[in-house]
């Protein structure tokens, strides 16, 4: 057998192990040792790349961004800043008609720019929003649909940790990144807001007859005592990474320190919950640098295949053109997101596609932003949506079914396939920012 | 229940798995410490704190390793659970040898990862390894190097756990 062809039966044999429910780090670990056990003729050789792998994939000064950035999303989430941020939003929005709905997403606008996981995202607002939602005379569809909906926007507004992800993956600069995703998530942010009120005058069935305003209106100084705290936080870290204060790493540890001030500064952080915050960030932390092992592991093995130049030459026979080749890869992405979850997505398809693309000449910092959404797209469709899942086991109670949130989300998946389209055709709404 | 509860074995190796866990979330708590110590110092003070650079890309490999075996066992290691969870609906036992056989391969896979591993943490204590440079900062690698191999172990560990696990429940 070539090395090709073992290459492509170790990876119809991980995708095989993954789809029955196998530890995805381990589908992976497993298929490269036998991978290249197979290419090299080896044991001793396979097992001396992944211990090789084990100790030195992940040890770099960059990858402190993930604990430190994990952190700093829950301390945020647990000081109960997601409830001041839905506070302010719908004090801003309570005139128009579905303000409560864009309320909802302007909040999870802000709090996305403190946190960089939409299943926190995707937790909070279940707590905060729903019960608001369907109080004000929402229907249980539309409540959990624009609470799934909008905390995608948690992945795409930076600080984000799939795109953190990514630039760890390909070496790309992680603040340039950052700079990528406001275009594209203020894009969808404005995209989902007129979506709400465009169905709330032309589809009420779907959000709901009679909608109730917020009752309670905020005083200035009520807005002040709730905005200002994240609006500071969200300062000092994104604005102290691009002044050049700090790099993203310390950026991540002043955050944390930032946010644990204010939650105690609130009184809202007790000794528990800043012990569940810990320990939720070192189980986050490990299954994603785990799997991070594991994908270097996996693309070693690639590269001993020869998959990925083999694959580049083919697409380059086909003569699919750039837009056809983006146009297949986020179709696989979304199918992909369907059976797993956004870090294992990106881990496997990155470093098989990289090889390809980067002949083209393909700006990857777009290529990135590009994938993020097509990821994220795939959180929120049956049968396996993880956002929708998250929703749903934050809800606790029965009388919303699972079916329903994903009708609910399906607007909203739409409006980001539209939200896709318009990266895909103008770079420039990512890249712009960067005077690319 | 009682019996997966009370196996003496799985207790402390639960004991150990956990304990490892507090190590890596205070090592997570020391980087937030060290980061903002060296942040405040070079802004306020004009006195770095050398060596973050070295101590954080050393301490992530211990972070990962030391929480890996508990992210197993709460569950939160990364699998798509869709199309085994219609297994165990339909045809609990070909489930249950399916699950079976994927911790079979995590301990093997994991046993690998140490076996090659300990020769590096071997030659790291032997030759006193470090990273940093002379006169400025230096730190030995292999208490890094020896973390990752208890964390290795106790994950191959807690893998042949939970066919224990299942053994123990089945048989009640």
């Amino acid at each position: 057998m070539t090395p090709f062809e073992i290459g492509l039966i170790a990876l119809a044999l991980m995708g095989l192990l993954v789809l029955l429910g196998m530890h995805v780090p381990i589908a992976l670990i497993a298929c490269s040792f036998v991978g290249v056990w197979a290419i090299k003729g080896s044991p001793l050789l396979a097992s001396k790349m992944l211990g090789l792998a084990a100790n030195d994939a992940i040890s770099s000064y960059f990858f402190g961004v993930v604990p430190l950035f994990v952190l700093m999303g829950f301390l945020v989430s647990e000081s109960g800043m997601g409830r001041d941020a839905f506070d302010v939003a719908n004090a801003m929005f309570r005139r128009i008609k579905g303000g409560l709905g864009i309320g909802t997403i302007a909040a999870n606008t802000i709090f996305a720019a403190i946190t960089g996981i939409s299943i926190a995202s995707a937790a909070v607002f279940t707590k905060i929003a729903v019960p608001e939602l369907r109080r004000h005379g929402y229907t249980p569809r539309f409540s959990v649909g624009v609470v799934a909906g909008s905390s995608v926007l948690g992945m795409l507004i930076p600080p984000s940790l799939l795109l953190i992800l990514y630039g760890l993956l390909t070496e790309q600069s992680i603040g340039d990144l950052f700079v990528a995703g406001i275009g594209p998530g203020l894009l969808l942010a404005v995209l989902f807001g007129a979506g709400t009120v465009m169905m709330a005058h032309f589809a009420p069935r779907m959000v709901g007859e009679n909608l109730g305003q917020s009752s309670d209106d905020l005083s200035s100084r009520q807005l002040l005592a709730k905005g200002l705290p994240i609006t500071g936080l969200i300062l000092v870290v994104l604005g102290g990474i691009y002044a050049g204060f700090f790099t993203p790493v310390e950026a991540g540890a002043i955050g944390t320190v930032g946010a644990l001030l204010i939650g105690l500064l609130k009184r809202t952080l007790s000794a528990q919950g800043l012990w569940r915050v810990l320990v939720e960030t070192g189980l986050v932390t490990a299954a994603v640098c785990f799997l991070i092992i594991a994908a270097q592991m996996y693309s070693r093995m690639l590269s001993f295949s020869g998959l990925p130049g083999s694959f580049g030459e083919m697409v380059a026979t086909a003569e699919l053109g750039l837009y056809g080749l983006i146009l297949i890869y986020v179709l696989i992405v979304i199918l992909f997101g369907m059976i797993l979850d956004s870090s294992s997505i990106m881990l496997i398809l990155v470093p098989l596609m990289l090889p390809v693309i980067v002949p083209m000449g393909v700006d990857l910092v777009w290529f990135g932003i590009i994938t993020v959404i097509a990821v994220e797209i795939g959180l929120l469709t049956p049968p396996f949506g993880i956002s929708v899942y998250v929703i749903k086991s934050t809800l606790g109670s029965d009388d919303i079914k699972l079916s329903d949130i994903f009708i609910g989300a399906a607007p909203f998946a739409c409006m980001m396939l539209i939200c896709l389209a318009a990266v895909i055709l103008v770079p420039t709404i990512a890249t712009g920012l960067l005077g690319r | 229940m009682s019996r997966v509860r009370s196996n003496r074995t799985l207790q402390v190796l639960d004991a150990v798995t956990l304990l490892a866990n507090v190590v890596g979330s205070g090592l997570i708590v020391g980087l937030v410490a060290l980061i903002t110590a060296d942040v405040a110092g070079r802004n306020l003070l004009g006195a770095p704190v050398s060596g973050v650079p070295e101590i954080v890309s050393l301490s992530i490999v211990a972070i990962v390793f030391l929480q890996a075996p508990e992210a197993l066992r709460a569950g939160r290691l990364t699998r798509s659970d869709g199309l085994i969870n219609i297994l165990k609906a339909r045809m609990p036992s070909i489930a249950t040898w399916l699950e079976t056989l994927f911790d079979l391969v995590g301990v093997a896979v994991v046993g690998a990862i140490f076996y090659a591993h300990w020769p590096i943490l071997t030659r790291a204590w032997e030759r006193n390894d470090f990273v940093g440079a002379v006169g400025n900062f230096t730190a030995p690698t292999w208490p890094v190097k020896a973390m990752l191999a208890v964390g290795a172990m106790l994950l191959a560990l807690q893998f042949a756990a939970r066919i224990l696990r299942r053994h123990l429940r089945d048989t009640v």
